[in-house]
């Protein structure tokens, strides 16, 4: 595939979100789940996750925390904050128009 | 995050970036562990599977500097919002802001004109290289309490001898003296000073022209050398480029030019304009005035690399030694030594000490003020913060921004803080005591710069920390279910607002006390009698030069100058004296009784030489028998007459009139004998706050002098006495010139100068500190009264008389400012105990400044408190009823 990370750089902070309302999870678990959930298309230069979890959190709409995995081994795990769902919501509306727009600029002939 | 966790998040982003970025990198190591694994059970080998994993990662060193980056660019970011933010409110709130802004320029204005001059005087190291390791030696004699005194010339070489820690040893006199240039048209004063020949190599300092003197030029060579200041070259000479080398005629003397020193040098002290070596000739180094005439101020340079208590044990090694070989001069004397630049600016420390801490205390009430504005504003905000952290904000950025906002109002009146600064140091320079403050121009320099950055920022702080945390006690539901009504006046920000104002009112108290102290002081001081009528009286001073080289020359000229002065129109009364009252020039002696028993003598006697008329002319007392008179020759008996502090020591419970003294410790069979003819009242030969000293005056028609001054008294202005004295000068002898004319009151002011000038500025912050108290006091009294409108209105409904309404309000501002005062009294008590050096006739825990001040405190507050009292009990009952 083409490099797509130009793409993805604004929408990977809405694909994190999303990856994240149904829990929290640790940067490589929010990769793994991009991945699957994209069958393999958006496979990600999985570094640019962190600059974009650190931006989130910034930006208030992720917290973080460090757990012990299941393995015993020590990860730092992210959530939603209340912030952060009510912007999942926005992002994906404009997400939605922007893809629209670009559909429709390319529907034409 | 809960606020302790997000603040301390982002303490460790900003100062701590290696955590950040440790946590980064054990996210990334798990991360590509996690990767391995999977490739590990897709199948992969382990060191294909890792070197995949990688590749799949992307550029770590990449991705840890984005990190970084996102983590610096928010910052700065947020950064910029805020105070974007703060500076959009502050001018929505223009008198909030502009009330805040002039508090604050107050305070920091003062501490900044302070704060400069204690930079320059204290602060700035003397312009030398390596200055630090300029020391003084003085010598102490505890017998007639000498400390740090001038020391002997000879004592100043042996201790240069002695001592190898010294890298040189150097000496000066501290006064200037005049010298008449003559042979460049009108005569011309110039001020000088003796030095020895390695004054400037020892201090380090190059000329500009020529050359300066070397050690060996301190005794007499034959010529005389003499070394100009830059100053001296421009103003007098032209700045002559081919000056070295020629001669100049100085008080009668040819001297060669031999150098001229650079600008900026003039020292010991400022106007300088000439240097010459001591010139000892083998006769001087024979006297015994040589280890015994106490007059020159030594500078010594250490070695590099010596400490000062290792040097100073070498020269209390030589004092020990010096005291076992002459038993006679030094037998007591002895040394000490500290460095150059402390001695110096030593009498300076203790009044900007005071000062500084007026200023701070100033500020604090500064700060406690806008703290207070601050506070009510963000009573009124708690709306607007309470939705803003509903919808999501972080309760860490809400603190930030208002620790923001504090901070930009904080350099805002800051910078306007400095303009003030700058106009209040340009005024201490212009109204400060003849060098008192050592340095003519204080300047705003570097140090002054990050000293206003530092305060405004720690105000920012200090008054923007209550209000910030403020909003961290309230559960924001709260606040949007009850409409915000009741927020307004938690217990929280009332006791806020209360502590500060009882700060304030401490604070105040405690500047007041010590300006009262020193008006006191200066009142007292202003009362001393100087002992004479200082009053339309003025002094000139007439040295004579070679021309006059025997004693009758002498004595004939004085005297025809005396007579002279006296038939000048307007002229009450004229005579001559050594030294001027009140100007702390003093020659003091060693004297003894006739007939007392051995050991019976007395030192540091007041020894002055005074005309005929003397005692009239200045209206000193006479309190028995006859002051001087013409027929006093040095042919007749030689006659001394004593001051009343001598006759009552000394002389206690005797008649010193018929009496015989001689000024020795020990009369041999060569002493002369005065006898007593009057005892006179005292006068302060000091200044007006020194205690006079016991005192005896020759006749200057006996003990004749080529150097005197003339005082005179006049029905006139004094001032016009300058041109005619001067006209009779120039009749009597053209080659002579009239130096340092002045009036007895212009001394005696001088004298109070000092105090007057400390006292204006302690006054001046006091008031302003207590008036921005007072404004503390009504401003919190205002919000009280405001907030208790309703209940005021009940209580009038509920039928309270207006004077019971008004007297609830009073009273609180009462409790607020007793409690003050209370706290403040006892700061005061303990503080003002570093004044005392500073106070004349007045103790510093005087009860009854105390109480008077804080008397005026308490009455302000009542006042203060009266207009929210009267709104008070204006309040409408139905109203406050009705409002919800």
């Amino acid at each position: 595939m083409a490099d797509q990370s130009d793409v993805l750089r604004g929408t990977l902070d809405l694909l994190i979100l999303k990856t994240l309302t149904l829990a929290p999870m640790h940067g490589w678990g929010i990769s793994s789940r991009i991945q699957q959930f994209s069958s393999g298309v958006l496979d990600v230069n999985q570094g640019s996750l962190y600059p974009a979890l650190q931006r989130l959190e910034q930006r208030g709409w992720i917290e973080s925390d460090w757990r012990t995995t299941e393995n015993n081994r020590r990860a730092k795990y992210y959530t939603l904050t209340a912030a952060g769902r009510h912007a999942v919501g926005d992002e994906t509306a404009n997400w939605r128009l922007y893809v629209g727009a670009v559909e429709a600029i390319l529907g034409v002939s | 995050m809960s606020v302790p966790s997000a603040v301390k998040a982002r303490v460790r982003a900003l100062f701590r970036r290696r955590s950040a970025d440790s946590e980064l990198a054990e996210e990334i190591r798990f991360h590509i562990d996690a990767e391995t694994a999977k490739n590990v059970r897709a199948g992969m080998p382990p060191d294909e599977a890792r070197r995949v994993a990688l590749a799949h990662f992307g550029g770590v060193q990449r991705v840890r500097e984005e990190h970084r980056h996102v983590r610096r660019a928010q910052w700065v970011e947020d950064l910029a919002a805020d105070v974007r933010f703060a500076l959009r409110s502050l001018r929505r709130t223009p008198a909030l802001t502009g009330a805040a802004v002039i508090t604050l320029a107050l305070g920091i204005g003062a501490n900044v004109a302070i704060f400069s001059a204690v930079n320059a005087v204290v602060l700035r190291p003397l312009p030398f290289p390596d200055s630090d390791r300029l020391m003084t030696i003085g010598e102490n004699n505890p017998e007639k309490q000498w400390h740090m005194q001038d020391a002997a010339p000879a004592n100043m070489f042996d201790w240069r001898a002695g001592v190898a820690d010294f890298q040189d040893v150097a000496g000066y006199f501290d006064n200037l003296n005049n010298a008449v240039l003559t042979g460049r048209g009108d005569p011309q004063v110039l001020q000088g000073t003796a030095v020895t020949g390695n004054f400037f190599s020892t201090l380090r300092v190059r000329p500009a022209l020529g050359r300066v003197f070397t050690f060996d030029e301190t005794f007499s060579t034959g010529t005389h050398l003499t070394v100009l200041s830059d100053a001296a070259w421009r103003d007098r000479f032209g700045a002559d480029p081919s000056i070295v080398g020629k001669s100049i005629v100085l008080n009668g003397r040819t001297y060669q030019v031999i150098g001229v020193m650079p600008p900026g040098f003039a020292f010991p002290k400022d106007g300088i304009d000439f240097w010459r070596p001591f010139e000892y000739t083998a006769q001087d180094r024979g006297a015994v005035s040589f280890r015994r005439a106490h007059g020159i101020r030594v500078v010594a340079r250490l070695e590099p690399g010596v400490t000062e208590a290792h040097a100073n044990a070498e020269l209390q090694t030589v004092v020990r030694r010096l005291q076992r070989q002459y038993p006679a001069t030094n037998a007591v004397m002895g040394a000490g030594m500290m460095p150059l630049h402390d001695f110096l600016v030593g009498d300076t420390r203790l009044p900007l000490l005071v000062l500084l801490t007026s200023v701070g205390f100033l500020l604090l009430i500064a700060c406690a003020n806008v703290g207070n504005l601050l506070l009510v504003q963000a009573a009124g905000r708690h709306r607007e913060a309470a939705l803003r952290l509903a919808l999501g904000a972080r309760r860490g950025r809400l603190i930030r921004q208002a620790l923001t906002e504090s901070i930009v109002l904080s350099t805002i009146g800051g910078a306007c803080g400095l303009a003030i600064g700058w106009a209040g140091t340009r005024a201490l320079e212009r109204l400060q005591p003849a060098g008192m403050l050592r340095v003519k121009s204080f300047g705003l320099d570097s140090h002054v710069f990050v000293f206003v950055l530092a305060i405004s920022i720690a105000s920012g702080i200090v008054f923007g920390i209550a209000p910030a945390l403020w909003s961290r006690h309230r559960d924001p539901a709260d606040t949007l279910k009850d409409g915000g009504r009741s927020g307004m006046q938690s217990g929280h920000t009332r006791r806020w607002g209360e502590a500060l104002v009882i700060a304030e009112v401490a604070l105040a108290l405690v500047m007041a006390v010590g300006a009262g102290l020193l008006v006191r002081s200066f009142m007292s001081m202003r009362r001393v009698n100087p002992g004479f009528d200082p009053h339309l009286v003025w002094v000139g001073a007439v040295g004579l030069n070679r021309a006059y080289d025997t004693d009758p020359k002498m004595d004939a000229f004085m005297r025809d100058l005396q007579s002279q002065a006296r038939e000048l129109p307007g002229v009450t009364g004229a005579a001559l004296a050594m030294n001027v009252p009140l100007t702390g020039a003093s020659w003091t002696s060693d004297f003894v009784g006739f007939g007392r028993p051995a050991g019976d003598y007395g030192s540091e006697v007041q020894h002055s030489l005074v005309s005929p008329d003397y005692f009239t002319t200045m209206k000193v007392p006479l309190l028995r028998g006859r002051g001087f008179s013409g027929s006093d020759t040095p042919k007749t008996t030689p006659v001394v007459v004593i001051n009343e502090a001598l006759a009552q020591s000394y002389f206690k419970g005797q008649d010193p009139i018929g009496q015989r003294i001689a000024f020795d410790k020990v009369p041999t069979a060569k002493t002369t004998w005065c006898t007593i003819v009057g005892v006179v009242g005292n006068e302060h030969a000091d200044d007006l706050a020194t205690t006079p000293k016991i005192e005896i005056y020759e006749s200057s028609t006996q003990n004749i002098a080529n150097y005197m001054n003339l005082v005179v008294r006049t029905s006139r202005d004094p001032a016009a006495v300058t041109s005619s004295v001067r006209r009779l000068l120039r009749s009597m002898d053209p080659s002579l010139a009239l130096t340092d004319v002045t009036t007895m009151d212009a001394l005696r002011d001088a004298s109070l100068a000092r105090t007057r000038f400390l006292t204006l500025l302690m006054l001046m912050f006091g008031a302003i500190g207590l008036v921005l108290a007072v404004v503390g006091v009504y401003g919190v009294l205002a919000q009280v009264a405001r907030n208790r409108t309703r209940e005021m209105g009940i209580r009038i409904a509920l039928g309270a008389r207006a004077a019971q309404v008004r007297w609830l309000v009073v009273r609180q501002g009462l409790r607020l400012a007793v409690i003050g005062l209370v706290a403040g009294g006892i700061i005061a008590l303990s503080t003002t105990r570093v004044m005392g050096n500073l106070l004349f006739g007045i103790a510093p825990n005087d009860p009854l400044t105390l109480g008077a001040v804080a008397l005026l405190l308490a009455a302000t507050s009542v006042i203060a408190a009266w207009i929210p009292a009267l709104h008070a009990s204006r309040a409408d009952p139905s109203a406050a009823l009705r409002a919800d």
